[in-house]
């Protein structure tokens, strides 16, 4: 920073900050292994092809699955596109009832507009409590009646709040679609940095996430999907490394996950998020939970003490992220991240592509500060004193 | 060397003599307030909307009775207002066909675009923009 200044990074919710596992296991990957997989027979494709696979593998482990389960994408809006160009698609037709909610990231609203709009397929939204920032859950036992695909974020990007994804699934499987049983998409992005999710115990039937918000590279996440769904889905993208045999008749397809996985893949991408899953199974993420939850809380606390600070989340749960979003009455959002950028403190502005959910809360924007597992009660100290010396000069 | 109407001139040396980013953005702060002619949240409609910035920002053209050209704008975030306020000192009272050929590269010289977000920098290109577009239109009709 200007000056010498250290660097304060409260921006995880955006992408978090990588170990030195995953950057060395990603220039190991290029410096010993680089070599494309699937395809030829030499040593180094072997060593390539059995070290992306084994990234597979580990990461549906981490997750509590087999490895069949798992699609890499380039992340989670490829992942949720990939439920609605893949699955929907193929599966859902005029007269279905998508069911999501108000709380929900672009990446899980602007899909289904489309598929909507091309297949005549109903979107409706469960509209958030405006007094509790929670899903309205009475509105969601009612819409989840008529529902044939309900998808939900497990934690919200910008309020921190756990949404009741366990209840939500049984909801969904027991009464959805009137009592045949609904389908459900977990959008996990924002849950998996700090919590551990066993997608078979858990009894969703597609839950995506991204690597980078869990101190893995940028471009690459992960579609779990239950196997006996996924071979009703049809290849969004179409090409090299999914396909069985090509004549100039027809193709026929790979099965399982690399049936989705067309075109060279994100190869050293999947070493270093194997190598971000190995980092993360030494801590207790229990813990790691209570670490950045403490932090939010703490911080929110402080921050409204602050003249003219508005916080919007629940700091109150000990389910709530390490999320905390606030303005100042008179100082705009984009000028507190900018005066608070210049003393250090990296922190995000802006819509948080929830531009639904921001219009319940009757804002267009928040400043948003998020921890994660390197982050201490001294930074938020001294984000607090900072804080209040900008409220004071400029406020 | 690019050459300044001298008010604009004036600004960039203040902005010079800052001791750091902070320093610029109390300046940028008290711009804001010295708006010549703030455009009333009223009268913000689409058309004048500055495309590409995070916060809203409204910039429109005017001559007065000389021909000389009157920038009228207003910004919810206060360093983009601080930014239109400088324009509107630095320009004000030019014919347009001067207006129309200003460099924004002003914005530089004040070391104030480092200090920017690219959205916020592409907004700021976007409002000059604008407004030279506006001037070379003017500059045409007087």
């Amino acid at each position: 920073m200007e000056g010498g200044q250290p660097l304060v990074y409260f921006d995880n919710a955006a992408t978090t900050q990588k170990p030195k596992q995953v950057i060395e296991a990603m220039n190991s990957y290029y410096e010993n292994t680089n070599s494309n997989v699937h395809r030829a027979v030499h040593t180094l494709a072997g060593e390539a092809t059995e070290g992306y696979e084994m990234a597979r593998t580990e990461v549906a482990a981490y997750f509590g699955a087999p490895r069949d389960h798992l699609i890499f994408t380039s992340g989670t809006t490829e992942a949720i596109n990939l439920v609605a160009y893949g699955w929907a698609r193929a599966n859902l037709s005029k007269g279905d009832v998508i069911l999501t909610t108000e709380m929900e990231h672009h990446a899980d609203i602007v899909p289904w507009q489309i598929l909507s709009k091309e297949r005549g397929i109903e979107i409706r939204y469960i509209p958030l409590e405006r007094d509790t920032l929670t899903l309205d859950m009475e509105a969601f036992e009612i819409g989840v009646q008529e529902a044939s695909l309900v998808c939900v974020v497990h934690t919200s990007n910008v309020l921190g709040v756990r949404n009741d994804v366990e209840r939500i699934i049984e909801l969904s499987k027991t009464t959805g679609k009137k009592g045949s049983g609904a389908f459900v998409m977990i959008d996990a992005a924002q849950a998996a940095p700090h919590e551990r999710i066993n997608f078979v115990e858990l009894g969703c039937d597609f839950m995506a996430l991204s690597s980078h918000k869990m101190g893995g590279p940028t471009g690459i996440g992960g579609l779990f999907v239950k196997p006996e769904i996924m071979e009703t889905m049809i290849p969004f993208i179409s090409g090299g490394d999914m396909i069985e045999t090509v004549t100039l008749e027809g193709s026929t397809f790979q099965k399982g996950p690399q049936k989705f996985e067309a075109g060279t893949p994100r190869i050293a991408e999947a070493f270093g998020w194997h190598a971000s899953v190995k980092w993360l199974s030494k801590f207790d993420m229990k813990m790691v939970h209570e670490h950045v939850s403490n932090l939010a809380k703490m911080t929110a606390k402080k921050m409204s003490s602050i003249p003219g600070i508005r916080i919007y989340g629940r700091h109150d749960l000990n389910t709530c992220s390490g999320v905390v979003s606030f303005l100042h009455d008179s100082i705009h959002a984009e000028d507190l991240a900018h005066l608070l950028d210049s003393g250090g403190f990296a922190v995000r502005t802006g819509h948080h592509c929830a531009q639904p959910l921001m219009e319940a809360l009757g804002v267009s924007s928040t400043a948003r500060v998020s921890f994660w597992i390197y982050n201490t009660v001294e930074e938020s100290d001294a984000f607090i004193d900072y804080l209040t010396s900008i409220v004071e000069k400029f406020g | 060397m690019n050459e300044w109407p001298p008010p604009l001139q004036e600004i960039i040396n203040e902005f010079k003599d800052c001791f750091d980013r902070m320093e610029r953005y109390e300046l940028l702060f008290e711009y804001a307030t010295k708006l010549p002619h703030e455009l009333q949240a009223k009268d913000w409609t689409e058309e004048n909307r500055v495309k590409g910035c995070q916060s809203e920002a409204h910039v429109e053209c005017t001559l007065d009775e000389n021909g000389g050209f009157q920038l009228h704008g207003a910004a919810d975030a206060n360093l983009v207002q601080g930014l239109i306020a400088i324009l509107a000192i630095g320009v004000n009272g030019l014919p347009p066909s001067e207006v129309a050929l200003i460099n924004p590269e002003f914005v530089d010289e004040m070391d104030v675009k480092a200090s920017l977000t690219p959205s916020r920098a592409n907004g700021f290109m976007n409002m000059f923009e604008m407004i030279r577009q506006t001037a070379k239109i003017m500059s045409k009709e007087v």
